[in-house]
């Protein structure tokens, strides 16, 4: 009765389906084919962190990534029967919010993703630090979450984007390449650049005397 | 010093972590990392910086998965209202094209008869064949595209 129970409450949330299904991409395909809402509930509660954290990143601003969090997941349900499975669920979806961000910015200018960079005063990132629990440790982890903050700022988008593909994410080179439509040279090349900027960036940020 | 074996060591440093390197690199740059130290001090800002970068994380805002799912949920019954409207269209083209293909030979000859009665030239009564293929034709597509036009503003 209990396990009935368990396994009921498993499936309303669909986060085991879901996880499932994110394993095996020819059948999600399947199923986004048929525009299951049960099916986009669980992707949109799976994939809810990787995907808002990479439209700020593309974006810089929150507001703008709420937007196109909620845009990306209607494109996916309209355009799932364009998703074969070929390359992971994440990687599509990057693409399409990807995608959306760059279609809304050539209607509003056109420039490409360079255009994109933060300027690194807004707050939309936080870092992680569950360490820091005493009154001290939570004063230095505020000065790294700003130190780390700023230094990203400095990048520009086409590096941040990689980046975050790469070492968040922990995508394949040839997984990054698709999401961006770009031969695999240059998202290596992207990502040397970016790796330096970023290590540039964040030791001049130590150097200044800010936690890196 | 050999400044090329520091900037093949600083490259290696980064060549690792974006696409791998062999094992004769590794402990090619292992060993040279045991005595430079300014090279080691790249390798140790580099997992610095890729450290704090990983620690990055996004709070998703309180609600923003609910209205998602909302939004999705409403979409996907406005879309399946338009399913039926949409398969029917596809039906009433099939059977025209169906009709128009099996009726041809006597559309000709009726366009031919007309065309002999009133003594239009042949280009004229071709001509009105072909309207009378093409008009449903372009009709459809007409309320396709102007469908999609609706539905692109709506997304604007």
């Amino acid at each position: 009765m209990s396990a009935t129970f368990h396994w009921t409450a498993l499936e309303r949330t669909g986060l085991r389906f879901s996880a499932l299904m994110a394993d095996d991409p020819k059948a999600l395909a399947r199923r986004l084919q048929q525009r299951d809402p049960d099916l986009l509930d669980s992707l949109i509660e799976q994939y809810q962190y990787r995907l808002f954290r990479y439209l700020l990143h593309l974006t810089a601003n929150r507001e703008r990534a709420e937007d196109f969090f909620q845009e990306t997941w209607v494109r996916v349900l309209e355009r799932g029967h364009q998703y074969d499975g070929k390359w992971k669920f994440e990687a599509w979806l990057f693409a399409i919010a990807r995608n959306l961000v760059l279609d809304w910015h050539r209607r509003k200018k056109p420039q490409s993703l360079d255009a994109l960079a933060g300027t690194g005063e807004d707050s939309a990132f936080d870092v992680k630090d569950e360490r820091a629990a005493t009154p001290l440790q939570e004063v230095l982890a505020d000065e790294q979450r700003t130190g780390v903050h700023a230094s990203l700022g400095k990048l520009p988008a086409v590096y941040r984007e990689v980046l975050v593909l790469r070492f968040q994410e922990e995508m394949q080179l040839e997984e990054i390449a698709a999401v961006l439509s770009t031969p695999i040279s240059t998202v290596k090349s992207r990502l040397y650049r970016g790796l330096e900027a970023m290590r540039g960036a964040m030791t001049e940020r130590a150097g200044d005397g800010g936690a890196l | 010093m050999n400044s090329d074996l520091h900037i093949g060591a600083q490259k290696l440093i980064a060549q690792q972590r974006v696409e791998g390197i062999t094992r004769e690199e590794e402990f090619r740059l292992a060993a040279h990392l045991a005595e430079c130290e300014s090279c080691a001090a790249f390798a140790r800002e580099m997992e610095q910086a890729l450290s704090a970068f990983r620690g990055v994380t996004a709070e998703v805002p309180r609600g923003l998965v609910n209205r998602t799912q909302l939004r999705v949920r409403l979409r996907a019954e406005e879309l399946r209202e338009r399913a039926p409207g949409r398969t029917l269209l596809w039906a009433i083209a099939a059977v025209s094209w169906a009709l128009g293909v099996a009726t041809a030979p006597w559309v000709w000859r009726g366009f031919e008869w007309v065309g002999r009665q009133t003594g239009l030239p042949k280009p004229v009564w071709e001509l009105g064949v072909v309207l009378w293929w093409a008009v449903p034709a372009l009709i459809a597509a007409g309320a396709v595209i102007f469908e999609r036009r609706g539905r692109a503003q709506e997304l604007e």
